[in-house]
């Protein structure tokens, strides 16, 4: 606690948190909705006639949105239709919004120049702002998964593996991490809000279209090893198993690694500011 | 203590600065002065440490300000020549948060600042007026006590009343011993203020003078509107150095010779009389050509 007290400025972060809550809070209550929706429309008795129902539907949309198996058990119900896009795409806008207005937007608007002009090193400065990223996306992590938690096991009892789901949940976590310091990175690099916000949007749009459309054809199945989004195998991880931990490890190194190189070069930049 | 050596720094637009190289002393008020694009404000980010030049170095009581910029910048004052504040922050909020950035323990010179250069702080930034938020960043500069001051164009969108009560607080941190680092436009205020000036030109020094030789270069210009055009004769075989504006208008530039202006212009039918504003880059520039050669 004393060294993190040294490496970031709680001035700082205290001001980053009050001018970015809103846009953690709007985004948690708007995946929220959707939480609240699915685990209330789920119903174990005619979850095989939904099912049914859906392969009348095209299967490339389906298979597109992750529907492929919603499963007739609440667990995998709520991972096929949560996690194969709602989860990806809204904390990535999250992430990257805020990624560029941490970082890129004070450089472009000049206010990084009263940052700096305070006994503040850069790297302090960047880091403090690499914390409230990853800070603040987890909680939201941590709040939804908590309330999706509550919900399920208070609407049908028995009916959730608690386990299984925190797994699923963390994992996603996790690749959101990784995609936050891509955007991160980029808002370090880029001296101009609209460069930093086009990459770092573009890049995790990327990640997610790739994901989304690689199962659509045998021909386009590579498109898989673009995207850092298809570590988050639904079907996989709720298997259980070690993949799980294999794929976190990694992520988090991957995550440590980008966020290391923004702080680098930050530090190094030179700042027309 | 603030010290400049062989600095260049080359934008891709081919500007910047280019082996720029002056010292100022402890205790010194030195005025930066130059034309817009000349480097005034890449030589102040280099001083901050904002910027990596391309060689040379700047530093401030021997520590380099680049590498080691937030050991110095707790003794440096700065006002930025473009305001951009932390949006969404009233005054106040910001104020409160610079000092907590800054560790400054004692709020009673911020809240001395503010009275004197009767800021308004209760509202929200963006929603100030030009001369608010410059007064704002004044006090931000001002209110940690800081042993060097750098500020660009430290009284530009203020009203004249408030220009002077800068003024008076810029000869009472000089009376303190404190160096002060100014770009300015205002020939009246270099002159009551600073001891230096260099000027600066397509990113190099193109001179350095006390503020004494500074009033001796200075000229006043007048206009004068004539009744009869045989008086624009008399007043062009006159020694006074004179342009002729239209048929019965004339320039004339004085600088200690008043005695002879008045002798003339007594002869004269004089219908008009005015004094025209003359920049501080413009009495340099006259003063060192346009080659930036001294050709007095």
């Amino acid at each position: 606690m004393e060294r993190m007290a040294k490496t970031i400025s709680s001035p700082l972060f205290k001001a980053t948190l009050k001018s970015n809550w809103p846009i953690a809070l709007g985004i948690t209550l708007f995946i929220l909705i959707y939480i609240s929706t699915s685990i209330s429309m789920f119903n174990p008795e005619n979850a095989e006639f939904i099912e049914s129902m859906l392969t009348v539907m095209p299967e490339g949309l389906m298979k597109a949105l992750g529907f492929i198996n919603l499963g007739t058990d609440l667990t995998h119900y709520l991972g096929n239709y949560l996690y194969g896009f709602i989860f990806l795409v809204f904390p990535f806008i999250y992430t990257s919004v805020v990624a560029n207005r941490l970082i890129a937007k004070h450089v472009d608007r000049g206010s990084m120049s009263y940052l700096l002009s305070t006994p503040n090193t850069r790297v302090k400065v960047v880091t403090t702002q690499a914390v409230y990223l990853i800070l603040s996306t987890s909680v939201i992590f941590i709040v939804l998964t908590g309330i999706a938690i509550a919900m399920s096991t208070g609407i049908w009892p028995g009916l959730l593996s608690i386990g299984l789901f925190t797994v699923l949940n963390l994992v996603t976590l996790a690749a959101t991490l990784v995609v936050s310091g891509v955007s991160f990175l980029f808002s370090c690099i880029f001296s101009e809000s609209r460069l930093s916000l086009a990459f770092g949007v573009g890049v995790p749009l990327l990640f997610v279209v790739c994901r989304m459309v690689h199962s659509l054809s045998e021909k386009i199945d590579w498109l898989k090893y673009l995207s850092v989004y298809t570590v988050v195998d639904v079907e996989k991880l709720l298997q259980g198993g070690p993949y799980a931990l294999y794929v976190s490890l990694i992520l988090i190194g991957v995550t440590m690694v980008l966020y290391g190189a923004a702080i680098f070069i930050f530090n190094k930049k030179s700042l027309i500011i | 203590m603030i010290k400049v050596n062989k600095l260049t720094q080359t934008y891709r637009s081919g500007k910047g600065v280019f082996d720029l190289d002056f010292n100022i002393k402890e205790g010194e008020v030195f005025g930066y002065l130059g034309p817009n694009g000349a480097g005034k404000t890449t030589t102040i980010r280099n001083l901050l440490g904002f910027t990596n030049a391309d060689s040379g170095t700047a530093t401030i009581n021997g520590v380099d300000c680049r590498k080691d910029a937030a050991k110095l910048q707790g003794m440096i004052g700065y006002l930025p020549g473009e305001m951009a504040f932390l949006e969404n922050m009233t005054g106040s909020e910001f104020l409160k948060f610079m000092g907590n950035m800054r560790k400054t323990k004692d709020a009673a010179r911020r809240d001395q600042l503010i009275e004197y250069m009767e800021l308004e702080p209760q509202g929200k930034i963006k929603k100030m007026s030009k001369g608010m938020k410059q007064k704002l960043g004044i006090i931000t500069a001002f209110m940690h006590d800081p042993a060097v001051y750098i500020l660009d164009e430290p009284s530009s969108g203020l009203d004249p009343f408030m220009q002077v009560k800068l003024m008076d607080l810029l000869r009472e941190e000089k009376s303190r011993s404190k160096t002060i680092m100014m770009s300015s436009h205002i020939f009246e205020e270099v002159q009551m203020i600073c001891d230096r000036a260099g000027i600066i030109r397509d990113g190099r020094i193109a001179a350095i003078e006390d503020v004494h030789s500074l009033n001796a270069m200075k000229q006043d210009h007048y206009i004068v509107s004539l009744a009869d055009e045989e008086d624009l004769v008399k007043i062009m075989a006159s020694t006074l150095e004179t342009t002729v504006l239209e048929k019965n208008k004339v320039a004339i530039s004085v600088g200690k010779n008043y005695r002879e202006m008045f002798n003339l212009l007594a002869g004269c039918n004089v219908t008009g009389l005015e004094s025209k504003y003359q920049s501080l880059e413009d009495v340099f520039m006259k003063y060192y050509g346009e080659d930036g050669e001294n050709n007095k």
